[in-house]
């Protein structure tokens, strides 16, 4: 074996890669559990690429045939229930572990220098998921799935002077229809193996710049505050994973449907437009920014869909808007409660997001609009704030610890 | 430490998110029934399957289909062979067949102005899932409530105390007396009146009243009783495999418990020497 091993190390150097990359790899000894969350989004990367190649062997992408063929899978398929509901289900889990991933970063300072390409790599990574997601969405040929795609593809219509001939090439028609799903399919296909490829590079750029820590100071004695990754951290990743399973599987098996909209078990039908139409839940806080752009009359729909790209790509300005000289927001009060102001107007935009449009809460009292307008200037306040209150220094950072 | 109480927070908060006081308007929540194959242990209940499944085929399919779903595997509920190709024969078709209505879809848009959907995904397909097709099943007028509707209808004005006791039978506001008019007229023009189906009218005609079916079980087939057997078919038809999902999911999920303690001890070991 150690023979082989010389052979192929002589020819490309394995055991020198995992060995300073993997198993002696110095990991900060002070990472919290919000660091498992990594290797969380990988694992889910790794479940969703192999359900869905499964999936791909049974399923048709044609619109007469795609709901009935995903009833041959949940019927028919030997366990194609379990790969069915694993994927749908694991969307969801992916995108629930993401979302933590990227507060994390936020939360610790993960994006500032030196790691602002890793940063920037892991929002087109997000970026992509959701375009991936999207993109599966559409596959069942549902009612949520036919609707949604067609609210969402209508929005390419707000680009000026080319929207309306845009939309007809993205449909490949002058609705969505068969070959729309056609080419989502393809696309939904393609997409795993390039969010993969980034994957990659994510690691690579983490791997040059080492790991933040909760302190968010550099590391000083490699010896005293560093620990080899195997075993320290294999052992408190595969706890995690185990943790994650055991919630995962618990929906996959006893409330598989709980995040799916029961309108989609209806069949995409395009002369019947349902009461309702709702975003996968991920979406919502983003549906909810779009939403709220509707005081600017013909400007609106372009104004919306600017402020819904736009709340993904202030994410990549985020490493020059911080100023303070300190990363983790342990140490700075002020960018503390910024935080968690942010987190709250999420999960509140969210809930905007799922409601109707005209829906109001507290009696009729408070038009959900109102909120959503509120909760999309709180989004961006956020980083404006961040920037006022670092670049010029009303915050007082806390002492920083000397090392880990 | 402070990692599980953020956690716990964030969940509480997540589930306590929809439940605060806000009016979107529309249906009349069903009822929630019990069912014995909810729940993680939850098993179907093979003679209610049965009964439902003559209820199906002897009432639902003179209109609508189950199309996933071959006469021959209502088997495994205890039918024999001969009954199966008798059930398949009813419906001109053999036992090898899916559970297609012998009304064609030309027919049916001519009757009622809409192609009956098919039945076999309904318990997941509608908001309020089991609870809301026993709902639309039993939320037709019972015999005293259409009294109560006639009485009002004898003369062109509704009273005070006419509105007050419509009002619990319409899902209705007592005070809102033209909305009762006008759910009231479309009820005496013949329009299906439903008090669990959003917008209150429908295609649909009562599909079911105490005594409609006799059971080959002798079970008394009362509205109540024949509503839940046929729910319960039709959530078996929706999710064939909910047994051995469940049945599974038990195995694993007791494996993964198991394999995660292990795990949770090893780190706790490993990192003992770090610390």
């Amino acid at each position: 074996m150690s023979k082989l091993m010389e052979w192929v190390d002589a020819r490309i150097p394995v055991s020198d890669m995992i060995k300073s990359q993997a198993t002696e790899y110095p990991t900060p000894k002070n990472l919290n559990y919000w660091w498992n969350f990594g290797s969380l989004a990988l694992f889910m990367l790794i479940i969703m690429i192999l359900t869905g190649l499964f999936l791909a062997m049974h399923y048709k992408p044609d619109a007469k045939q795609a709901f009935d063929v995903v009833e041959h899978i949940m019927r028919d398929v030997n366990y194609g229930w379990l790969l069915r509901y694993l994927h749908a289900n694991g969307a969801t889990f992916f995108f629930i572990i993401i979302y933590v991933h990227i507060f994390r970063g936020m939360y610790y300072g993960s994006y500032r220098a030196p790691r602002e390409i890793l940063w920037w790599i892991g929002v087109i990574i997000f970026f992509l998921m959701m375009g991936t997601g999207f993109l599966g969405y559409v596959l069942p040929w549902g009612q949520m799935s036919y609707w949604g795609a067609a609210v969402i593809t209508n929005l390419i219509t707000a680009v000026p002077v080319i929207g309306e001939d845009l939309v007809i090439w993205v449909w490949g028609g002058f609705s969505v229809d068969d070959a729309t799903l056609n080419r989502f399919y393809v696309l939904h296909f393609l997409l795993p193996f390039v969010i993969f490829a980034l994957v990659i590079v994510h690691m690579w750029a983490l791997h040059a710049v080492h790991s933040n820590n909760p302190d968010g100071i550099d590391i000083v004695d490699e010896k005293k505050d560093t620990l080899p990754f195997h075993p320290y951290f294999t052992i408190k990743d595969l706890y995690g994973i185990g943790v994650l399973l055991i919630i995962y599987c618990w929906f996959v098996f006893f409330a598989p449907n709980a995040f799916l909209e029961p309108d989609n078990y209806i069949p995409a039908n395009p002369m019947q437009t349902p009461a309702h139409i709702v975003p996968e839940w991920y979406f919502l806080p983003f549906y909810a920014i779009l939403r709220s752009i509707d005081f600017l009359g013909s400007f609106s729909k372009l104004a919306g869909v600017i402020a819904m790209v736009g709340a993904i790509l202030v994410l990549f300005v985020l490493p020059f808007l911080d100023r303070s000289p300190v990363r983790s927001f342990r140490y700075r009060p002020l960018s503390r409660s910024l935080f968690w102001i942010f987190v709250a107007n999420s999960i509140m935009l969210g809930w905007v997001g799922y409601n109707p449009a005209d829906a109001t809460a507290f009696d009729g009292a408070l038009p959900l609009i109102i909120l959503g307008r509120t909760g999309t200037a709180i989004y961006f306040g956020y980083f404006v704030m961040l920037f006022i209150v670092t670049a010029f220094k009303i915050e007082k950072p806390l002492p920083l610890p000397k090392s880990l | 430490m402070k990692f599980l109480k953020i956690a716990q927070v964030a969940i509480l908060a997540a589930a306590f998110i929809p439940q605060i006081a806000f009016s979107a308007g529309g249906a009349v929540k069903p009822p929630a029934q019990e069912w014995g194959f909810k729940g993680a242990f939850g098993k179907f209940d093979n003679a209610a399957v049965k009964r439902g499944a003559q209820i199906a085929i002897e009432v639902c399919m003179a209109c609508h289909s189950f199309k996933y779903i071959q006469f021959d595997s209502l088997k495994q509920f205890g039918y024999t062979e001969a009954e199966i190709v008798a059930l398949a024969e009813s419906q001109g078709r053999t036992k090898k067949d899916k559970m297609i209505s012998a009304m064609d879809d030309v027919s049916a848009q001519e009757s009622f102005g809409i192609i009956p959907p098919d039945l076999s995904l309904m318990t997941k397909a509608r908001k309020g899932y089991e609870d809301f097709v026993y709902g639309i099943l039993t939320g037709y007028l019972s015999e005293s409530e259409t009294g109560v509707v006639d009485a009002a209808l004898e003369d062109e004005k509704i009273s005070k105390a006419e509105a007050l006791e419509l009002a619990p039978i319409l899902h209705a506001d007592a005070t809102k007396i033209e909305h009762i008019k006008m759910t009231l007229d479309r009820i005496s023009n013949g329009d299906n009146f439903n008090k669990y189906f959003p917008g209150q009218f429908f295609a649909m005609p009562m599909p079911l009243s105490d005594g409609a079916v006799e059971y080959a079980d002798g079970t008394e087939s009362s509205l109540k009783q024949m509503s839940h057997d046929v729910t319960t078919f039709m959530a078996w038809t929706a999710e064939p495999t909910l047994i051995e999902r469940k049945t599974l999911g038990f195995k694993v999920l007791l494996y993964l418990v198991f394999f995660t303690i292990l795990l949770y001890a090893v780190k706790r070991r490993i990192w003992a020497k770090a610390h």
